[in-house]
């Protein structure tokens, strides 16, 4: 490293630049903070981005939609765990946050009926109401608008190509204060000190640990978690890392990519296992959590194809003449980018649902995260101290989803939640900015000093070696299927690959060094992988998204609802606690599963009618809620060539 | 499968060959797959650009044999040679500098639109618009986006924008344009850069090519070269 340490002074540092870090850069510069976004990657370009682009709406449907049944059906999918005051002000603000993607240039299309946006006719999964928006392009509509906010100006600086390395704090008499951050500025070859009094930490989460199982964004590499917990705040609820059940296994360049949700299995779908029976059926009720627990189960008890998936066999949906096409138009309608993935991947028959999809679970999203209140304020246990001026907003956070996340509901939490946090570290704030900056405490100088030693490190690993490795051991280690056995296992490898990252070879090289770049994702891999083992240790049994192939169910009538909360220890290494969660009340508990039951009863009838009367029934259902399709006027062309057009070109 | 990697590091390029394994009978590899094969193999510190893997985030944008493709969806050939877009200052191996392109808009797109309802069908158009994704493949061979290196010389601005347009840039403007929430002010304002940005640069242009499939010439540049002479004869 050559050039010298950049020294800037911001009121707010916002690490990322999706839909969270864009809200929260947006909210603190609209009440007066100064404000520098850091990203590694492009302005924009975030999970966010290459999202299906649908978006949770309160109430945009149907008037008994109230914020109290929103926050109930999130902390019901979420096992009790998610935090009342957290979902309550999810329910609360998810209008609002829509507005705001709005009012930065995402366009739904609008109901001529109702004047408001059109909203999927089926409720997805686990939600109790239709609240769900799509829109034209998928995500690309939202990575619009993020891009929108911060690179518009008005108070908001950014840097990209710019890794986040960490949070700089200094001891209060009340526990530590953020006093601003590093940054490797990969573009210009520097390293950049920022003094700040607030960090907003909206990186994203860690799927990057199971690549390549996974449908998420490279730069998922735990940086939100490893850089909070560094910096002396707690984490939640880690061992809850969704697996979206319907993966692709191949071939290869899609490996992982998504091919649908449980609702676009559709009325009649089922997953079989590799000897053709079903192991799962009313797909389409089931949330995400039911259909991955349900094929894990079914590849641990030797029931599994030869790539650890299962079949998704979607057939019974095209069978009848009057209703295949309803079911065409809503999956398409629901998950245009998916269909295009899946023609390119498995041909055109399986695209047309002749065919069953072979899939396997893969990374989607973590639930679990810094643990925040609900205006994304670092909190603490009672004999801690939390540190002051850590925010954290998006997937960074954790609270909001517990066990299992509803499909659509991280568009709505990135803004609802980048806006909070935005506001709430403009607060903190310095009225008049010194004339001169001060110059770095020796807090900054020790931090800077530990990643400078780092250009030069001598070895014979690398970074991106060491990455591969540990992607491997978490997938067996972390991945879908647990057990203590394999978790202490794999918290043994965790501590072999932390003392060969002082063998990761490191050039000199101040512009772009890959190498420092590898060193430093390894090591947030790393810290975050270490997390979510210890968390999981310390849930026995089976939850949500956390599979324990060695415990037994968690009963969410039987059992007091808790999570797991872990920090860095004064004395070193990892401490855990448990964090009492209020329970769901029986009543709406029984009144759940006495719908859902319901609702699957419905769906098991349909399976042993006459196909003629399965066609027709099917069909008044999506009629139903979709209206008919005999009188709409055929839709104008709107849909871009896709990739294999472009290919042939 | 042999093909060519341009590896540049500290202003040297070397033409470094590879061999690609397939990883199943008659696999044709995407230019990603072949830079993540380099990576676990021969070149462990290989840099280039990759996010979503399908076709979305528009990071992993490469030349193949001196033109840009869409990394993760587009495939390679026997001899083939894979290096960073040539349209931007290289960095590293496969990765050019991008960040002067989006900034050239900032201060020329409204920070929030607050025109009209919110409620309000937008047209066609503005969707088909939505579907790019910043892969900036478009910058290849536009003359408006070759005046920022005229002579040689990198031309940004004090904020390291690069001072002439380019058809992604004026994507975003003519979307303003076509946004039935933003204000007439706002359009007027999107005109107005669109024309300092050199739109002039397209009268004469045969057009552009998007990496995506979005009609640029159609449904971009010739809108704004409409209005920006509608405009310019006004005065």
């Amino acid at each position: 490293m050559d050039k010298e340490t950049v020294v800037l002074s911001y009121d707010v540092i916002v690490v990322g630049s999706g839909g969270a870090g864009s809200a929260a850069a947006h909210a603190a510069s609209r009440d007066g903070a100064r404000v520098l976004v850091v990203t590694k990657d492009p302005i924009g370009c975030s999970d966010s981005k290459i999202a299906e682009g649908i978006v949770t709406v309160r109430g945009v449907a149907e008037e008994s939609d109230s914020h109290e049944v929103l926050s109930d059906n999130l902390r019901l999918a979420g096992g009790d765990l998610p935090v009342p005051e957290i979902t309550e002000a999810f329910a609360e603000d998810s209008e609002e946050a829509y507005d705001w993607l709005r009012r930065q240039g995402v366009r739904p299309r609008i109901d001529s009926k109702n004047g408001g946006p059109v909203v999927l006719p089926i409720a997805l999964g686990g939600h109790s109401h239709r609240r769900s928006v799509s829109h034209d392009n998928g995500g690309l509509a939202v990575g619009h608008a993020a891009w929108n906010a911060v690179v518009q100006g008005d108070g908001v600086d950014y840097i990209e190509d710019s890794w986040f390395l960490d949070i700089v704090t200094e001891d209060g008499p009340e526990g530590p204060v953020v006093a601003g951050g590093l940054i490797y500025d990969a573009g210009e070859g520097c390293l950049i000190a920022v003094q700040a009094p607030a960090v907003v930490i909206a990186a994203g989460g860690l799927s990057t640990l199971y690549f390549p199982n996974t449908d998420t964004m490279r730069g998922n590499t735990g940086d939100s978690y490893a850089v909070a917990a560094r910096a002396g705040a707690e984490l939640v609820d880690m061992e809850q890392v969704q697996f979206l059940p319907f993966c692709l296994t191949s071939p290869p360049s899609y490996e992982g990519l998504l091919a649908g949700e449980p609702v676009t299995a559709g009325y009649l779908g089922v997953i079989r296992g590799a000897d053709g029976k079903i192991i799962l059926d009313s797909v389409m009720l089931r949330t995400r959590a039911e259909c991955a627990a349900a094929m894990v189960r079914a590849v641990e008890a030797g029931n599994g194809t030869e790539s650890g998936g299962c079949y998704l066999d979607l057939t019974a949906n095209v069978k009848g003449e009057r209703s295949a096409k309803y079911y065409v138009k809503f999956v398409h309608t629901a998950v245009s980018g998916v269909m295009v993935t899946v023609r390119q991947a498995l041909g055109r028959a399986a695209s047309e649902f002749k065919e069953i999809w072979e899939v396997r679970p893969g990374a989607h999203y973590c639930m679990g995260g810094v643990r925040v209140d609900a205006e994304g304020s670092a909190k603490a246990l009672t004999n801690r101290h939390p540190v002051r001026g850590l925010f954290a907003a998006g997937q960074a956070m954790g609270g909001v989803f517990g066990g299992n996340r509803l499909g659509s509901t991280s568009l709505s939490e990135g803004p609802i939640f980048g806006a909070r946090a935005g506001h709430k570290a403009a607060e903190l704030r310095v009225k008049k900015m010194p004339e001169e900056k001060k110059s770095l405490s020796s807090e900054f100088e020790i931090a800077l000093r530990s990643y400078l030693e780092v250009f030069g490190q001598e070895g014979d690993r690398s970074g991106s070696g060491m990455i591969r490795e540990l992607q491997k051991a978490a997938w067996n280690g972390i991945g879908p299927s647990r057990s203590r056995v394999g978790l202490e296992r794999f918290l043994r490898q965790v501590a072999d690959f932390r003392k060969q990252a002082s063998s990761i070879a490191v050039s000199k090289e101040s512009i772009w060094n890959q190498a420092f770049i590898d060193y430093v994702e390894f090591l947030n891999m790393l810290d975050t992988a270490e997390a979510v083992a210890v968390s999981a240790l310390n849930r026995p049994n089976s939850l949500g998204a956390h599979i324990r192939m060695d415990g037994g169910n968690t009963s969410v009538l039987f059992t007091k609802p808790y999570s797991v909360g872990v920090f860095h220890a004064k004395s070193g290494g990892l401490q855990t606690c448990k964090l009492n969660r209020p329970s769901t009340p029986w009543s709406t508990l029984l009144a759940h599963a006495y719908h859902g039951l319901k609702r699957r009863l419905e769906l098991k009838i349909l399976w042993v009618l006459p196909l003629a009367l399965q066609d027709r029934i099917v069909e008044k259902k999506f009629r139903d809620v979709m209206g008919s399709l005999e009188t709409e006027k055929p839709e104008a062309e709107r849909k871009v060539s896709n990739g294999e057009e472009l290919e042939a070109a | 499968m042999k093909v060519e990697l341009a590896i540049i590091r500290g202003g040297e390029k070397r033409l470094v060959p590879f061999e690609y394994a397939p990883r199943e009978e008659g696999e044709r590899p995407m230019a990603l797959d072949v830079l993540l094969q380099a990576q676990a193999t021969d070149i462990p510190d290989l840099s280039f650009r990759y996010g979503c893997r399908n076709r979305t985030c528009g990071l992993c944008t490469v030349d193949i044999n001196g033109r840009p493709r869409v990394g993760c969806r587009a495939r390679v050939r026997e001899g083939d040679q894979l290096s960073a877009p040539s349209t931007l200052p290289v960095v590293r191996d496969m990765v050019s500098r991008r960040d002067g392109i989006a900034r050239q808009l900032r201060g020329r797109v409204p920070s929030t639109l607050r025109g009209n309802d919110l409620d309000v069908e937008a047209p066609e158009d503005y969707h088909a618009l939505t579907a790019c994704i910043e892969c900036y493949a478009c910058l290849d061979n536009c003359p408006m986006h070759a005046r920022n290196f005229d002579q040689g010389i990198e031309r940004r601005d004090e904020n390291k924008a690069y001072t002439s347009g380019n058809p992604f840039s004026l994507l975003k403007l003519q979307r303003i344009r076509l946004d039935p929430v933003a204000t007439r002010e706002d359009a007027n304002k999107a005109l107005n850069a669109a024309i300092e940005l050199g739109i002039d640069a397209c009268y004469d242009c045969p057009g552009c090519k998007c990496g995506v499939g979005i009609d640029l010439k159609r449904k971009v540049v010739k809108p704004l070269v409409d209005a920006s002479k509608a405009l310019l004869s006004e005065d």
